[in-house]
């Protein structure tokens, strides 16, 4: 045996295999053979329970399989200073943020009543509740790594506006930065039982001088269960020094 | 069972050709321009979170022994990719293709795994990193 170093061929495999399929395309295609009318709660909104295959977005500014994003960010000067991020915070396993959990590999479960929607999120087995009783932000919110969200249904389409932030965390695995004054805006639309569309727009002028979107594909997973998660049982990466 | 697990990681392959892990930013440990390919012996495995992480010995030229250390996705995300616990076995024969930590230990990011049976798989690590975007 020798120890072979590779140069370009490991790359190339990766890209090949890395555009020929992904997460939810099996499951995408199987859901939609599938896929029935929308459940619907007592109140007649639609119900968006369930555990949910999302795209793993680790840019929001790309696009790839079951998401979409905007290719050229509209950066201010300050934006342009701060995208390289020194600390990674999320490899010392502080909380990821929303959007990061939004965008996050692993599967979300939806879980609604009529007055709140809980989104419980298998990546750093974490949640985050949407209040939907028709309340709005609190007055002076303590800056937060999730902020605080509301929900509010226009038709079939519930659109989630989240303030509140604090200024430790980034958008994307990427690191696109942002401010204590970012202001996220979703909207979570159930087209049919086995998916939902998503959208989610970051509106934050201290680092963007317009909003910008990112669109993507929920897929239903009936068969999956959100399962345990550790950021710290056996963080080597953190507790070796391989990450500062 | 073995060729059940084998089979199960092989579909994983296509089905899962996915960038898997968001514990950390891929270039914040590893470096993309250092790609790299160990063949070894498998001496232990740790399933645990937030990433699975394998052990093997390489025989360099000299005929001396280097100890590395792979990291893969979690096992979570392995799992639902076909992988199981015992997917690998100290003992086991592989290929490993992946990229090089940066502090110049010997820790990689591993990608694909090439296991005995000639299959090649997925082994579903964070992909933030070349070839993702």
């Amino acid at each position: 045996m020798r120890l072979l170093f590779g140069l370009t061929v490991i790359g190339s495999v990766w890209l090949t295999i890395s555009g020929a399929a992904g997460q939810s395309g099996g499951a995408s295609a199987q859901a939609k053979a599938q896929a029935g009318p929308v459940p619907r709660m007592a109140d007649g909104k639609p119900d968006l329970s369930g555990v949910w295959q999302r795209p793993f977005v680790q840019d929001m500014s790309k696009s790839g399989r079951d998401q979409q994003g905007e290719a050229n960010l509209p950066y201010t000067d300050w934006a342009k200073q701060h995208l390289i991020e020194e600390f990674d915070y999320s490899a010392h396993c502080l909380p990821l943020g929303y959007t990061r959990g939004m965008n996050s590999p692993m599967p979300i479960e939806i879980v609604q009543r009529p007055d709140r929607v809980v989104i419980l999120y298998e990546m750093n087995n974490t949640f985050h509740i949407v209040y939907t009783d028709g309340r709005e932000h609190p007055k002076d919110l303590e800056p937060s790594w999730f902020g605080h969200s509301i929900g509010k249904w226009d038709g079939d389409t519930l659109m989630v506006d989240t303030v509140g932030f604090n200024d430790k965390t980034r958008v994307d695995t990427e690191g696109h930065p942002h401010t204590e004054g970012l202001h996220v805006v979703e909207h979570f639309k159930r087209t049919d039982a086995n998916h939902i569309a998503y959208d989610v727009t970051i509106a934050d002028p201290g680092a963007y001088t317009r909003p910008w979107k990112n669109v993507r594909t929920f897929t239903l997973r009936p068969d999956w269960e959100i399962a345990e998660y550790s950021c710290e049982e056996n963080n080597k990466e953190v507790n070796e020094g391989h990450i500062k | 069972m073995r060729n059940r697990s084998t089979l199960l990681m092989a579909g994983a392959l296509l089905w899962s050709a996915i960038p898997v892990l968001a514990h950390h930013s891929f270039a914040s440990e590893f470096d993309s321009n250092k790609s790299i390919t160990l063949k070894g012996v498998v001496t232990k495995v740790e399933w645990l979170n937030p990433h699975a992480w394998f052990y093997i010995d390489v025989k360099d030229d000299s005929g001396g022994v280097q100890h590395w250390q792979c990291e893969s996705g979690p096992p979570n995300i392995l799992a639902r990719n076909g992988w199981r616990k015992d997917s690998l076995k100290p003992g086991d024969e592989v290929t490993v293709y992946g990229f090089r930590a940066k502090d110049g230990t010997t820790t990689a990011n591993a990608r694909e795994v090439l296991l005995p049976s000639g299959k090649k798989v997925f082994s579903g690590s964070n992909d933030d990193g070349p070839g993702a975007k």
